[in-house]
């Protein structure tokens, strides 16, 4: 079913992909243009998922319950510290971040944070003193 | 003679003390900046640059502090291919294909040595090679022309298909998808962009670290965490080298892919990820008798490491001859030559023999200092593994979102790699195969813009495309692979059948 | 590019270095934190257009705080110009690096606001477009290949360093307009980009492309192996030095000058006191030893144009190239 799905979804989006690149047109100096490409890569694509939907492989054991769960958790995590990195700073997200990674692949809480405390403060200056890449000072630096 | 006399003469220089202390130096830093994900070469040499005017060092010493810091840290990059299944650059994207397993199964320290050994033999071929054989060769890739490249494009992207084991129509499929991502961007030829959805952020194309990490960092946490369902993870014994060094040589491997990946890398613009690939493909055909690559098979990090080194030693011709560099590595060494108030072009050869010569003999005793260096060390680097998960896969996050950050610095990058991170999973789970969409990513861009050059320059004469005999020989060799692949699978379905019935 | 950018980063993160040398306060630069953005990714060519000319002001003592470089990649500076002229447009700690190719965007309206959105401070040096062929081609002079390109537009394969419409297509296409090929024609050229002039020249040699028109800079060492010929450089004047014996389009009869400039422009609102007080710095600037040497090793030719006669030629630029673009099509 999962493979039946994937075969589908690969069509629809052989079928998108090939119609925005239909609208990329030059009306000068470039025979092929920059559409052509897209549009020959576009139907052996939506082929192969036609195939998947009439041939597809057994299914995967897809996670369910607890794990599926703290899979979804580490996905909102990893988005959250993505957009709060540049707002909060790059040691105070970091700390969270890690010590909720921490914390959820089941170490106890003090461990947690002293993993976050560690990560942050080790890679901002490993990064941020040593190799001169600036890292956002946020909050913890007032800036 | 006058080139072997010039060579002498750079060695002779490379050699000095200091200029050994010095790549020393230069080869463990670049090997420590190399190990983290994103973080290359570049910024390892911004770093020792200051370090290189401080001491004041002569020019041939800086050269050879920057070379052996470009070294390091591609062996670096190989470190958290091998450990971590981060590929740090492109070329390291198909050493995690045997060497991340071999680390599974406790044998990081072998891979490690392996990779080390195996670029050294490549970097020694690619040596030899250069100094028989550079400006034969150089007339020779000035005959590459659009449509030759394309056939090579063409005969790497089927050649690389037969890289992952399992469902072709997936592993196909996963190659087209990559050559689509590459699509996002501005089109090069005609400045129109494609995909972008109107985000800025997308104009320049979504970069190859992005999807890397994204891919495989990311998705390694999401399947991480659910394999805890299976129980504890078993805590694999790292440490010391589990066989002897002269058994982790594979000296027929060594040779075949060096010789492969030096000829690649002659030809400007195909470079090293393209002989790293092409590199473990050939091999596999070659040697995967018993369906072990893919799976820890040793053979399968010493042929893409090999191949690499011999081909950024082959890049060193069309720079030495023509001035144009032909890869990464040859376009940060005329950088420094740059520096160095010398002019790239065709006349740097005959004008400034020393310096070139010079720079030929750092990049190889950078290649010796490596190998010594890192022997000793690689069991160093694989207790890496020791350190418990629940620490070190955190911190493999946070040095994936830094080496995103690194490249662009906007928040836009993190969740798309984010993004990149759970459709890998999704990948995986399914079984469909992440290696073909980088390389793909990688291909798709030189592919077309070279298949729209031939379109150009003939006013859009299909034909053109075979007209040349060189291509036409390339497409040949395509259509042997395809017709080898096909007749070999059908063989294994009547066997399969046979047995079937047999039994 | 990214093989460019390698080096320009190499180059910059040297000249960077040298940077480091004491600064003292004795500002004639307006503005306490003066920040030079790049709208590049570290190691482009705007990129080191902004951290060579911030470290000679802090050389120079122009400026009493090192200048900030900062670093905003995004379509072709686009994503710096509307930063700039919503944000910042009043901010007069700023300057930001463009050149040609930025000016190429705005006239074909791909930046969010036309020239007069921001103030145009000046330009500190230029590259000089060439149009090149192999030393054995059957085109010796400029006359003989437009000539023949006006008897068979599609019948020569041009190629060079930018896209189709991109400067070094632009500038070939102005040439071929002075020759009298009509705007239906320029249509019918055949022209293949490369990713720099290095390799468009390497596949000139290989014989894939016939003419190729670039920047001379970066493929001098060609010109002075003898492996190629200049059939015209786009330049005011003969250039100086080796290069002189380099005749140029304008002495063979057309007039077209395409210099890759590089310089700068500040926010749309910056008073006119700002305004002047940063071209004297950047004047300070050009006329110091460090820029001429440089500009010499990044192949530069200082010219110096500035204030009211910088954004004459500024917007006589977008003009030239804004109807160009539409009589072939690129833009309606």
């Amino acid at each position: 079913m999962s493979d039946r799905i994937v075969g589908v979804l690969l069509a629809l989006f052989a079928g998108w992909y090939s119609w925005e690149a239909r609208s990329y047109a030059v009306d000068f100096g470039d025979p092929m243009g920059p559409a052509l490409f897209p549009e020959i890569l576009a139907p052996p694509v939506g082929l192969l998922g036609l195939y998947l939907v009439l041939r597809p492989d057994p299914d995967p054991e897809w996670s369910t319950g607890r794990y599926l769960l703290s899979q979804l958790a580490t996905v909102v995590a990893l988005v959250a510290y993505a957009l709060l990195l540049q707002p909060l700073g790059f040691i105070l997200a970091t700390l969270v971040m890690v010590a909720c990674l921490t914390a959820m692949l089941g170490a106890r809480l003090p461990q947690a944070l002293l993993g976050g405390v560690v990560s942050s403060l080790g890679f901002f200056a490993l990064f941020d003193w040593f190799l001169g890449i600036p890292l956002p000072p946020g909050l913890a630096f007032g800036g | 003679m006058d080139i072997l006399f010039s060579l002498a003469h750079g060695f002779a220089v490379a050699t000095q003390p200091v200029n050994l202390l010095v790549a020393f130096i230069g080869c463990f830093v670049g090997t420590v900046i190399g190990a983290l994900p994103g973080i290359g070469p570049v910024n390892g040499i911004a770093i020792l640059i200051p370090l290189a005017f401080s001491l004041d060092l002569s020019p041939v010493s800086a050269l050879i502090l920057l070379t052996s810091v470009y070294y390091g840290s591609m062996f670096g990059g190989r470190i958290a291919s091998i450990l971590l299944n981060i590929p740090g650059d492109s070329s390291a994207v198909v050493t995690c294909i045997d060497g991340f397993p071999m680390a599974k199964q406790g044998r990081a320290a072998d891979a490690l040595a392996i990779s080390a050994i195996s670029s050294f033999v490549g970097g020694t071929l690619a040596t030899v090679g250069l100094t028989v054989l550079a400006p034969t060769l150089a007339m020779a890739a000035i005959h590459f022309g659009p449509r030759e490249y394309f056939a090579l494009y063409v005969m790497a992207i089927v050649i690389v298909g037969g890289i992952a084991t399992g469902n072709p129509a997936k592993t196909l499929a996963a190659g087209l998808l990559g050559l689509a991502i590459g699509t996002v961007g501005i089109d090069p030829a005609t400045g129109i962009p494609r995909f972008t959805f109107g985000a800025y952020e997308l104009y320049e194309g979504i970069d190859f670290v992005i999807v890397a990490i994204g891919l495989f960092a990311i998705s390694e946490f999401l399947i991480y965490i659910e394999q805890r369902r299976t129980g504890p993870i078993e805590q694999v014994p790292v440490g010391r080298r589990t066989t002897a060094l002269r058994q982790l040589t594979y000296p027929a491997t060594s040779l075949r892919a060096s010789l492969l990946g030096f000829v690649i890398g002659v030809l400007p613009g195909a470079g090293a990820t393209l002989a790293s690939f092409m590199g473990y493909a050939l091999e596999k055909r070659v040697s995967d008798k018993d369906g072990t690559f893919g799976k820890g098979d040793p053979r399968g990090v010493a042929a893409p490491e090999a191949a690499d080194n011999a081909a950024a030693g082959g890049s060193l011709v069309p720079m030495l001859t023509l001035g144009v560099p032909g890869s990464g590595t040859t376009a940060i060494m005329l950088g420094m030559l740059v520096t160095l108030n010398v002019q790239p072009g065709p006349l740097l050869f005959q004008q400034q023999p020393d310096i070139v010569w010079g720079l030929v003999a750092a990049l190889y005793v950078s290649n010796v200092i490596l190998l010594i260096l890192n022997i000793p060390l690689v069991g160093l680097f694989a207790k890496l593994l020791t350190v418990p998960s629940h620490y070190l896969m955190p911190g493999v996050v946070t040095v994936s979102f830094l080496g995103v950050y690194s490249v662009n610095q906007n928040s836009f990058d993190l969740l798309l790699m984010v993004g990149f991170g759970v459709f890998g999973y999704l990948l995986r789970k399914l079984s469909i195969p992440l290696v073909p969409v980088v390389l793909g990513i990688i291909l798709g861009t030189p592919m077309e813009q070279s298949l729209r050059r031939a379109m150009a320059a003939s006013g859009g004469d299909i034909w053109t495309l075979v007209e040349s005999p060189l291509a036409l020989l390339l497409h040949a060799i395509t259509a042997c692979v395809i017709l080898v692949a096909i007749l070999r699978e059908a063989g294994r379905r009547r066997n399969a059948a046979a047995v079937e019935r047999g039994a | 590019m990214e093989i460019i950018a390698g080096r320009r980063a190499l180059a910059a993160g040297m000249l960077g270095l040298a940077g480091l040398a004491g600064a003292r306060p004795a500002a004639a630069f307006v503005g306490p934190r003066p920040e030079c953005l790049a709208p590049s990714a570290p190691g482009g060519g705007w990129d080191f257009t902004c951290r060579t000319v911030g470290r000679l002001m802090q050389e120079l003592k122009v400026v009493s705080q090192p200048v900030q470089v900062s670093n905003m990649p995004g379509a072709v500076g686009a994503v710096a110009f509307a930063n700039v002229t919503s944000r910042r447009a009043a901010d007069n700690n700023l300057f930001v690096a463009t050149s040609t190719v930025g000016l190429t965007q705005i006239a074909q309206r791909r930046y969010p606001g036309d020239v007069d959105r921001v103030r145009w401070l000046a330009m500190l040096g230029a590259d000089t477009g060439v149009i090149l062929v192999r030393a054995d081609s059957r085109f010796k002079t400029l006359g003989d290949f437009l000539d023949a390109l006006k008897a068979d537009p599609g019948g020569i394969v041009t190629g060079g360093s930018s896209s189709l419409g991109g400067y070094d297509h632009l500038r070939l296409l102005l040439l071929a307009q002075k020759a009298g090929i009509p705007s239906a024609d320029l249509k019918r050229f055949r022209w293949i980009h490369y990713d720099g002039g290095g390799p468009a020249v390497t596949q000139m040699l290989g014989g894939h492309v016939e003419v190729v028109s670039t920047d001379l800079a970066e493929i001098a060492g060609f010109v002075e192996a003898g492996q190629i010929r200049v059939l015209g450089a786009m330049a005011e004047a003969r250039l100086a030095g080796s290069f002189a014996n380099i005749p140029t389009a304008r002495e063979q009869g057309y007039d077209v000058v395409g210099l890759n400039w590089r310089g700068f422009y500040t926010g749309g609102r910056v008073s006119d006191e700002h305004y002047n007080a940063m071209i004297a710095g950047l004047k300070q600037v050009y006329d110091s030893e460090g820029w001429k040497e440089a500009a010499r090793r990044s192949g530069l030719q200082p010219i110096w144009r500035s204030g009211p006669d910088f954004e004459r030629f500024v917007a006589n630029m977008v003009t030239e190239l804004r109807s160009l673009s539409q009589d072939i099509g690129i833009i309606s």
